[in-house]
């Protein structure tokens, strides 16, 4: 009950005028990213956090959130008309939806897609509005050693989650590491890895950081390809499902909201991982499994709930435990930071107006999102007949803008640069750039907690296998890395 | 051939890094010190690139780089960014944001000239509206004090 009444609180601070603005531009510029190829959430979080300097925290913080969950309702509107996902955790809904669009149902499957992401992602609120407050009463516990183990644990996790090589990941997490060693030690103010250069003594700055990574590398992988003319032509029409297709996807909906869910929860999981699994899921569940691939409702159903479930899964570990579990929450931890809030088990004693005012608003960013994309759902497919030369040299123009506008310094425009052209070629060969990121963001807090623990301890290192908790969640970190090594040598050839 | 190179590159990087590291000190009598955490780090690069460089179904599997058109669309990308970067402290956003819009639509889109300034400009002003006057964060001016 106490969780209900700390919610209305949160009501009573996100239902001003200035917020409730903020929880819509949010809703709305997450659906354009969404619906927009060649633009991620990510990208576009990173070019509207200089933005959030200037707000209160409330507003910032849920501008920011409501961008990220707005991206997986406006994902699956490419998906669904032009085969091109607006975003990584729409590519599934390519599969089925776009064979829907084919067959004349286009507004059946972003209808279902809409109506999905709805259910899903409230359920996903209730639920969260209760755990969280349990797992932070948990957490409030730990100390150093314990803070250490658990992001040991997120980030092999997210090791564990990524498709590719593990190697490649944990290359990518070490080279986050020594990224974010990058500047003055806050312990004693000696400078590390700067070679003398002042631009280097504040350290690479994280939005020039994501914004290369996810902007620029992304705009160069589109324009390696020649798009002639606009990306949609034909109309859309029926934009209701019918009440077979009801009958069809309700039970995708329930499955993809469980499952997105504690795959959000999971460091690593998150939406892009959920849409997967619920689409391998609803196709083993089927009793009818050739018709997945050719148009197949549930193919969108399952996956388009289960992407949006794993939005509010993804936001407990960030707001209970202060450790992200994907680059977008990674770069919400990062907002919370410049915010000088310190994320963490405390946030929800220390901030309660804020941390249920993010709860509050994801409520009411469903609602907006929900008459954004179902009874609007053409005016955004609209956009899509604007030519994609014109597209990407605007989105560039943001990139610049949203660098340059964090410290007002040009160097920060060649981080971006660097970093744009090095994922570029990283992605070419298949390192997934995710790892970095999360690992950029945690270092500090992951170095932090490293020191305090071996100063705490007389036995040294010791330390993380005297305390239990940090002993079982290095020992579960030990057994997934062994898991991963051991799935990898099955699967490529047995040279590891 | 290519992932072979950034492999040793990996190593040199990991190993200068380590190398570093160990000059800023690494554990002191008020416990572990600034080379410690870069040092782990740098040992686990080195580490990883070595174990990359010996492990060759780790390698990805035919990498597509662009050739000819592609490669020149790319690096026409590369190559507007890097003159922006190089322009505005000089000549301002509004000056140096249509000067690369011009150089991508005209040099990398085939774009027709009038179509190329009109957007140009159109997106210039748009931005700037939006972020100087909308979102109050002003962008640099140029020496014509725009």
């Amino acid at each position: 009950m106490e969780a209900l009444s700390n919610l209305a609180a949160g009501f009573g601070v996100i239902l001003t005028p200035q917020n409730l603005y903020f929880c819509f531009l949010g809703s709305l510029i997450g659906t354009l990213v969404g619906v927009l190829p060649g633009l991620g959430p990510l990208a576009a979080m990173a070019l509207l956090l200089p933005v959030t300097f200037t707000l209160t925290p409330v507003a910032g913080m849920v501008m920011l959130a409501s961008i990220f969950y707005g991206a997986m309702y406006g994902g699956s509107t490419t998906s669904v008309l032009l085969n091109i996902p607006g975003e990584a955790a729409s590519v599934v809904t390519c599969i089925d939806g776009h064979q829907m669009a084919r067959q004349g149902r286009a507004g059946a499957a972003l209808g279902i897609a809409a109506i999905g992401s709805f259910l899903a992602g409230t359920v996903g609120i209730i639920v969260m509005t209760f755990c969280a407050p349990a797992i932070s009463a948990i957490a409030i516990r730990f100390g150093p050693p314990e803070n250490f183990g658990l992001m040991v644990l997120g980030l092999v996790c997210t090791l564990y989650m990524i498709t590719g090589s593990p190697l490649k990941g944990a290359l990518m997490i070490a080279l986050g590491f020594l990224g974010a060693a990058i500047g003055i030690d806050v312990v004693n103010g000696k400078e590390r890895f700067t070679f003398g250069s002042i631009n280097l003594t504040g350290g690479l700055d994280l939005l020039a950081v994501v914004i290369g990574l996810f902007g620029v590398t992304e705009v160069l992988a589109n324009v390696e390809r020649l798009v002639h003319g606009s990306l949609l032509t034909g109309r859309i029409r029926n934009l209701w499902p019918t009440l077979d297709d009801w009958r069809a996807s309700w039970r995708p909906i329930v499955r993809g909201s469980g499952l997105g869910f504690i795959l959000g929860l999971v460091p690593g999981g998150g939406p892009v991982t959920a849409s997967f699994m619920s689409y391998a899921l609803e196709k083993r569940l089927s009793d009818t499994p050739q018709r997945f691939g050719k148009g197949a409702i549930e193919g969108v159903a399952g996956p388009e709930s289960a992407n949006n479930a794993a939005v509010a899964g993804s936001m407990i570990p960030i707001l209970s435990l202060g450790i992200p579990g994907n680059p977008v929450t990674a770069l919400l931890l990062g907002a919370l930071i410049i915010q000088g809030i310190q994320p963490g088990p405390l946030f929800m004693t220390q901030r309660p107006d804020l941390f249920w005012a993010i709860v509050a608003s994801m409520y009411v960013g469903n609602l907006f999102l929900l008459v954004l994309n179902l009874p609007l759902v053409g005016l955004w497919a609209q956009l899509l007949r604007v030519p994609y030369h014109i597209l990407f040299p605007v989105v560039l123009l943001l990139c610049v803008v949203g660098t340059y506008s964090a410290n007002k310094n040009v160097f920060d425009l060649w981080v971006m640069l660097g970093f744009g052209v090095a994922g570029y070629v990283l992605r070419k060969l298949e390192y997934d750039l995710a790892p970095f990121v999360i690992a950029f963001v945690l270092a500090p807090l992951m170095e932090q907690s490293l020191r305090q623990a071996l100063v705490m301890s007389p036995d040294g290192a010791m330390i993380l296998l005297q305390r239990p908790i940090t002993a079982v969640l290095l020992a579960v970190s030990a057994v997934l890395v062994a898991l991963m090594f051991r799935r990898q040598s099955t699967h490529r050839g047995g040279d590891l | 051939m290519f992932e072979r190179v950034l492999n040793a590159f990996w190593i040199l990087l990991g190993a200068a890094a380590a190398a570093y590291a160990w000059t800023l000190g690494l554990v002191g009598p008020s416990g572990p010190e600034s080379g410690f955490f870069p040092l782990i780090a740098a040992l686990i690069v080195m580490g990883m690139g070595v174990a990359l460089m010996l492990a060759p179904s780790q390698r990805a599997t035919a990498p597509e780089f662009p050739r000819s058109a592609a490669l020149h669309r790319v690096l026409g990308v590369v190559a507007g960014l890097a003159l922006m970067a190089v322009a505005l402290p000089y000549l301002g956003f509004a000056v140096a944001g249509a000067l690369t819009m011009l150089v991508l639509l005209r040099m990398v889109e085939r774009v027709s000239w009038t179509g190329s300034v009109a957007l140009a400009l159109g997106s210039v002003v748009v931005v700037m509206w939006l972020f100087g006057n909308v979102l109050g964060m002003p962008l640099p001016r140029g020496p014509w004090g725009w």
